[in-house]
């Protein structure tokens, strides 16, 4: 269908009791090539709703970026911030829109954030087609193939936050013994109530393959 | 009648690209005919839509109104013929409303081929138009790219074939009105019978210089049989998660009342005609 | 590719019963052989009239968002709730406007008359052709499933007990005969002053 390049970028998150656990592959590729190994695929909207990216050169950072700068002006012009499931639903109105031009932008994304008011976790999975679905955990490209079943295994709707990093540790170890790829390690961030946190990880870890 | 909007098309030509096929639409692979007689024309249709091998509708009406004295029976993509009949049967009351005339069937049968002819045949409709006005008894067809023809007896659709062997083998000129209905019911049974896009009744549209008839259901040669048992299961059979149950006279405790007061002190009375 | 109408699958199916009608739909939502989430419904609720979406996923919500706020405008202008039958030709409407470029979504309506309290329910094609059916009304990648499970179990008459069984059969039945539809289902049952909503347990596979 389209390049498969973006296939082997890796979006993933996970929901918790209280939180939002969100992480994203450091690599940046163009064909065979790795060109980047520190990229950042994740743009903040607001305090509590954190983006992340993958797809196209080129059109995810110009995308993510005119959905940040609008997420800010709401914010600046309301004195309150867009809740996570307003963001996402404007995030799919945008896309569905630009997916009725002449050059669709071409990107896929994760939503994750933590209600202001109630400080209920949530998680929007978007594709490029501008297919919007709330879930528990999600994932976009082929880490959806390897991730989903441990997912559907081991999360629970209530994990804590340390549960939640052990079980995207656990994600991870699986991409790395599975991909054929070196993705270059992973960005890894925390939405709670208070804001976002960035989360330390370990990406030399050493996993042996099967 | 400035109308189709586009805004889906360059995705839809974008995705077509990567290959993916089009939509199938509900097309009536229909069998429609017309036939003059003695005082007036009648039309007739079987009540078959499909969508490819599947049967959509087993009793739609494919015979639509235009105007009191003109009715047009349509076959090709379902939705064109529905909503070409409906634009064409609007333009014309309002054009015999401005002119303060009858409507006619050649007025109705150009607008119609005008129509058609603009969209180059991407506008599927293949119409029988029929009618009597103030200048005689006339019947038409119309095909989706424009072309029409002025005939005597007439069939369209996949079932034409069918129904055409009947007009040639029992057509005759100067038929009473019994002849050409019971000619047309014949021609549209041939059709279902014989042809795998046309099937369930015959519906038929009689139309003279005093009024129309239609009889939805004139013959009815594939009606189902009673079934001997009943299937129906017994309560609690499936497994359910979860119930809610929304009531209409609890939809109140959702909303606040607030009694407004129609004293003097709470301002000026709405003034209400009576 | 595969064609948009089976990318994400999905099923719909409406039926009448005797002063009741019945509306369903399964809950998966995928990518080709890939499910992503067990809980995308598909069926939208406006006023007393329901309306159910198959087909393609970015559809299914532009149209059902789309026709929430031509109904809301409709509720504003004529201070009264769209009728089913009203709303069919909406729907149709605005489906054929897009004739050359159409949403990839096959609708599915169901209500009751608010004045007479008669059932009414009807199907469409994608470009906004009207399917009247007095007895069901499906859609979906499951369509032909759908067909064969309606057209034994349904019978004229049902009560709103007997039409949610039958309903709910049909639909579990036929979904799980087809690879891309299932994994749970919601199934709505409505009546002159009352509309129970159920989740369905189905398999997940």
């Amino acid at each position: 269908m389209y390049a498969d390049h973006s296939f082997r970028e890796i979006l993933l998150g996970i929901t918790g009791k209280d939180f939002t656990l969100m992480a994203a592959s450091k690599a940046a590729m163009r064909g065979a090539t790795i060109l980047k190994a520190s990229d950042d695929k994740t743009r903040q909207l607001n305090k509590h709703t954190l983006m992340l990216y993958s797809g196209e050169a080129g059109d995810t950072v110009q995308f993510a970026e005119y959905i940040q700068a609008n997420a800010q002006l709401y914010s600046m012009r309301n004195d309150s911030d867009l809740s996570p499931s307003a963001l996402a639903h404007f995030v799919r109105g945008e896309l569905a829109i630009s997916l009725r031009s002449r050059k669709p932008y071409n990107v896929n994304l994760l939503l994750g954030g933590v209600d202001p008011i109630t400080h209920k976790p949530s998680l929007y999975w978007l594709d490029y087609l501008a297919s919007l679905a709330s879930l528990p955990y999600a994932a976009h490209g082929y880490a959806q193939y390897y991730c989903l079943s441990i997912l559907d295994k081991h999360h629970h709707p209530d994990i804590t936050l340390g549960q939640g990093i052990k079980l995207l540790t656990m994600c991870i170890d699986e991409l790395k013994r599975r991909l054929p790829v070196d993705f270059k390690g992973m960005t890894v961030k925390a939405v709670t109530k208070d804001g976002i946190v960035d989360i330390e990880f370990d990406d030399d870890k050493v996993v042996k393959s099967a | 009648m400035p109308g189709f909007d586009f805004s889906n098309y360059n995705r839809n030509a974008a995705l077509h690209a990567r290959g993916v096929p089009l939509p199938k639409a509900t097309s009536t692979g229909t069998t429609i005919v017309g036939c003059i007689f003695d005082g007036g024309v009648v039309i007739a249709a079987d009540t078959r839509a499909t969508s490819g091998p599947i049967v959509a509708d087993k009793n739609c009406e494919k015979l639509h109104y235009i105007s009191p004295n003109i009715w047009c029976a349509g076959a090709g993509t379902a939705a064109d013929t529905e909503f070409t009949t409906a634009l064409i049967s609007s333009q014309l009351e309002l054009h015999s409303l401005s002119t303060g005339r009858k409507p006619r069937v050649v007025t109705c049968m150009t607008l119609l081929k005008q129509h058609l002819f603009r969209y180059q045949g991407h506008i599927g409709a293949y119409l029988v138009v029929a009618g009597v006005d103030p200048t005689g008894t006339h019947l038409f067809t119309v095909h989706a790219h424009g072309s029409t023809d002025k005939l005597p007896y007439v069939t369209m659709g996949s079932g034409s074939l069918a129904a055409m062997s009947v007009f040639e083998t029992q057509w005759k000129p100067k038929m009473t009105q019994d002849e050409a209905v019971e000619l047309c019911s014949q021609a549209i049974q041939s059709g279902i019978f014989n042809d795998l896009g046309s099937g369930s009744n015959v519906d038929v549209a009689v139309i003279t210089g005093e009024k129309t008839v239609l009889k939805r259901g004139y013959v009815r040669p594939n009606e189902r049989s009673q079934k001997l048992k009943s299937y129906i299961f017994p309560k609690g059979t499936t497994a359910v998660l979860n119930e809610k149950i929304i009531r209409k006279e609890d939809l109140g405790n959702y909303v606040s009342v607030h009694e407004l007061s129609t004293t003097e002190e709470g301002g000026d009375k709405m003034e209400v005609d009576t | 590719m595969s064609s948009p109408f089976s990318i994400n699958g999905g099923a719909a199916v409406a039926m009448v019963g005797k002063d009741c009608v019945a509306i369903a739909c399964d809950l998966r939502l995928g990518l080709q052989a890939l499910t992503v989430s067990n809980n995308f419904p598909k069926i939208f609720q406006y006023g007393d009239v329901f309306l159910g979406l198959t087909g393609l996923a970015t559809d299914v919500s532009t149209v059902s968002d789309l026709f929430r706020y031509k109904v809301n405008m409709y509720r504003l202008r004529e201070e009264r709730d769209i009728a089913p039958r009203t709303f069919a030709n909406l729907v149709s409407s605005s489906l054929y406007e897009k004739r050359f470029g159409p949403y990839f979504v096959s609708p599915v309506v169901a209500g009751l008359d608010p004045k007479t309290g008669v059932p009414f329910i009807c199907g469409f094609d994608s470009i906004g052709c009207i399917d009247f059916a007095k007895d069901f009304i499906v859609s979906g990648t499951a369509t032909e499933q759908l067909f064969g499970m309606c057209e034994s179990l349904w019978e004229p008459d049902m009560s709103p007990d007997e039409l949610f069984e039958t309903i709910s059969q049909s639909l579990l039945n036929a979904v799980d005969r087809d690879a891309l539809s299932g994994w749970g289902a919601h199934v709505y049952i409505i009546e002159k002053d009352k509309v129970t909503k159920r989740l369905l347990k189905g398999r997940q596979d």
